[in-house]
């Protein structure tokens, strides 16, 4: 066998396989880059060099318009999953203080009997989401919107952590046979995702709040608020989309659903 | 002469049986979202099922068979010992346990984020050490087979490589250079989030070096797949290899072409520019050389068989093969599939026709139809024909044979072409249920129920593999035959360098991934701003 040394000009193997891949990537890059590009305005905008860097996913803009509208984003809060995840005792301790005004409506443990939503074991940052976006108006109420005019954030973060910190009236999760369509698959074909991947059940995602036990008329409310747009704080419309779908048959059905779980809610009041 | 035979059936017991149990999760997955059962009260068990079919046959199966075919081969060819026997050893535990270790936060539902990953879900961080154990493990196997081979060389100066270990060392190669893409996203970008050092990940930038494992890593399992072609198939059906200069071709052009094509699973990506997914298009196509000539070189190695047999005429020889034999049949089953798949291919390869396919049940139809049918039957040809060596098994039951590979075939077939149509119509992949009832799904939905029946077949052709084997192995011994890889009709005397090593194409592969992948990459580093947070799956319920 030939034991010619591989690095040399007399080599054809080097020569053919480097000089055939080379014209394979030139042919490609100016195809790629500079003619298919040239044949579409969008592409070809703003000459050569814009071109080609387009062609290569080089950020850029080039809108010459006047500036788009741009509409409020649904939230300033940005949330990631160890939000506010580790509370140390003198949070919880500030935040039980400042629970004291929360009570008349959410109850004295947190479990209300005021058609407010219970907000013992709550997700801290869920609780959390929410005060902010009532604070910045992102979220309507009457009554909240007034009381957390007076909050710093270091306040919305301790009471977040001091309902979280309170113990769930029931450890039980939804979905299983017994749970409606909605809760436990979903409907594909009107893109409505089951409610428990979001809310526990089938899985939890960051800054979706565990419903149990929640008042069936705050549930059923909130669901019409997300349909009409009343509601607009879901971050990227997630709530809006699934309960635009839905009909208010529903809407009832699966919010008596939740506040019909577990029956321990009801006696631990 | 045949020291390794327990590594070798180690490695090929722990991947079939592996096999047979990830096979009948697949059967599971097609049944519950068929209209043939009602849905799923948990929709999540799907999943969670998917993650575990495709990482046991995506990473822990094909690595396992190529490892252990690698050993028999670097002993059987080189006609010496396995040098790092222990370090062998080491590498299939590794496996074993990073395999376990994966397995375990999958069955608890804390991993489905099925086996590509998609960030920004995170799994459970047990998962991804797992398939980092499993990677490490394989590497070994990669350092072993360029040891064993340069040691030969030193010994042998001059003389040609034999083809099955020329073909072996270039798929471990391959391996060892397109398993760092993953390894990069995992451990620079995944395990700080799923450790809880971070909670933001670069989900586009984990996209684009998963591809390029991605795509690489269907040419790592097609490696045995080609070197039983080339190497096996011939001297089977009586033949001689047409052309082994052919074949190291064919073995060097996928090390070089197989790497730099990744991005054309990311057409429908946004932070990858149109330039760079053309570039990717165009080397994808090029894959299709080595596929062309290996098409070319086998079917003239079976016709010289024909021939030989007494085969006459243009198309008469055909008739002459010897279609009892278990290897002709397998061989002729997986160039179908091999084939169809590759029409399939070419529609995924192009930008604009890949839009009306792009995500949907074709994509599973053709990576079933290329790895599941045109490269794992070729896997049973591998066991059926090292059985005997490593078992001393005095005889292996052909009738049954012939059986398993039909049903395989015939299954694989009745599993992926209304896989391929209901994609056509639109339906999407990944799902656990389809509203059937719809009046636009309905259409679809003869297509799910037979792909339950293709399932079901290749569920009784994987457990007759098993079945098969395993009472070779417990039957009546008796000495083999010293087992031989095909000649070529030209002994190979004379290889020229660069066909004996693989210095030019390691350069060449090393070259194209730097042009391919390194502006992309360096530029999605570059940009600020494009983590977004993490979603961890499987955490509270």
């Amino acid at each position: 066998m030939s034991r010619e040394p591989l690095v040399s000009r007399r080599n054809p193997w080097v020569l053919w396989s480097v000089g055939s891949v080379l014209v394979i990537a030139v042919a490609s890059v100016l195809i790629g880059f500079i003619w298919l590009p040239s044949t579409h305005n969008d592409l070809s905008a703003n000459g050569l060099w814009a071109m080609i860097c387009r062609a290569a996913g080089v950020p850029t803009t080039w809108y010459q318009g006047p500036p788009p509208v741009t509409s409020r984003a649904s939230t300033d809060v940005v949330l990631t999953p160890d939000f506010l995840q580790h509370a140390d005792a003198v949070e919880i301790g500030r935040g039980a203080t400042l629970a004291m005004q929360c009570t008349v409506c959410h109850g004295a443990r947190g479990v209300s009997e005021a058609e407010a939503p219970n907000l013992a074991g709550q997700y801290p940052e869920a609780v959390y989401k929410q005060l902010h976006d009532f604070k910045t108006g992102q979220r309507q109420s009457v009554v909240m919107e007034a009381l957390v005019k007076g909050l710093s954030e270091r306040d919305m973060r301790e009471l977040a952590a001091y309902y979280a910190f309170l113990p769930r009236a029931t450890v039980s999760v939804s979905g299983g046979h017994d749970a409606p369509a909605l809760v436990k698959v979903g409907d594909p074909m009107r893109n409505i995702a089951p409610c428990s991947s979001c809310h526990g059940g089938m899985d939890h995602k960051t800054g979706s709040p565990w419903l149990e036990g929640a008042p069936q008329l705050y549930l059923n409310t909130q669901l019409a608020n997300f349909a009409k747009g009343v509601r607009h704080n879901d971050i990227n419309g997630q709530m809006r989309n699934v309960a635009r779908q839905m009909t208010a048959a529903e809407m009832t059905s699966v919010a008596a659903y939740y506040a019909s779980r577990p029956e321990a809610t009801a006696a631990a009041r | 002469m045949f020291h390794s035979k327990k590594l070798v059936l180690a490695h090929f017991w722990v991947a079939f049986g592996a096999f047979a149990i990830a096979i009948v999760l697949g059967e599971w997955q097609m049944f519950v979202r068929s209209p043939l059962s009602a849905w799923l009260d948990n929709p999540e068990l799907y999943y969670r099922s998917v993650t575990a079919h495709g990482t046991v046959m995506g990473y822990v199966f094909p690595t396992l068979v190529a490892m252990g075919f690698g050993y028999a081969i670097c002993e059987i060819s080189l006609k010496r010992p396995l040098i790092g026997l222990i370090w062998a050893w080491a590498g299939f535990w590794l496996v074993i346990v990073g395999a376990v270790m994966a397995s375990v936060p999958i069955a608890l539902g804390k991993a489905s984020v099925l086996y590509t990953f998609y960030p920004p879900m995170i799994a459970n961080v047990f998962y991804y050490l797992g398939v980092v154990l499993v990677v490490v493990g394989s590497w070994i196997w990669v350092a072993l087979m360029s040891i064993n081979l340069h040691r030969w060389k030193k010994d042998h100066p001059g003389e040609a490589v034999p083809l099955a270990m020329f073909g072996n060392v270039a798929g471990a190669y391959l391996w060892g250079w397109t398993a760092v893409g993953a390894a990069v996203e995992i451990i620079f970008l995944i395990l700080p989030v799923a450790f809880g050092f971070k909670t933001t990940i670069d989900a586009g930038l984990s996209r684009v070096f998963f591809s390029w494992t991605l795509h690489a890593i269907v040419y790592f399992w097609l490696m045995p797949t080609y070197i039983a072609f080339y190497t096996l198939v011939p001297r089977a059906i009586g033949g001689r290899l047409y052309s082994d200069t052919m074949a190291r071709v064919a073995f060097v052009l996928f090390l070089v072409f197989s790497m730099p094509i990744g991005m054309h699973h990311l057409f429908a990506d946004p932070q990858v520019g149109a330039g760079f997914k053309f570039m990717h298009a165009v080397f994808t196509a090029m894959v299709s050389v080595p596929t062309f000539l290996t098409v070319f070189t086998i079917v003239a190695s079976v016709e010289i068989a024909a021939r030989l047999r007494g085969g006459k005429g243009a198309f008469g020889w055909v008739k002459a093969l010897p279609w009892k034999n278990p290897t002709m049949l397998a061989v002729t089953f997986s160039f179908i599939m091999l084939g169809f798949g590759g029409a399939g291919g070419l529609i995924n390869m192009s930008m604009q026709m890949n839009e009306t396919i792009h995500n949907t049940q074709w994509v599973t139809g053709h990576f079933h139809l290329i790895f599941a049918g045109a490269i794992v039957i070729m896997y049973f040809v591998i066991a059926y024909e090292l059985w005997p060596q490593l078992t001393q098994c005095a005889s292996m039951p052909q009738a049954l044979m012939r059986t398993q590979l039909w049903l395989w075939f015939i299954g694989m077939m009745v599993l992926t072409i209304p896989w391929h149509f209901v994609g056509l119509l639109g339906m999407p992949r990944r799902m656990a249920y389809y509203d059937y009832t719809h009046p636009d799904i309905h259409p679809q939905a003869w297509g799910v129920v037979a792909s339950v029946i293709g399932g079901a077949m290749l569920v009784v052709s994987a457990l007759l593999f098993i079945w098969i084997i395993f009472r070779a192995h417990r039957s009546s011994k008796s000495a083999p035959e010293p087992f031989r890889f095909a000649a070529a009709v030209h002994e190979p005397k004379h290889v020229p360098t660069a066909l004996n090593g693989f210095a030019l194409w390691l350069a060449l592969m090393i070259g194209l991934t730097i042009t391919n992948y390194g502006y992309p990459i360096a530029q999605l580093i570059a940009t600020p701003q494009s983590s977004v947070p993490a979603v961890p799956v499987g955490g509270a319920r």
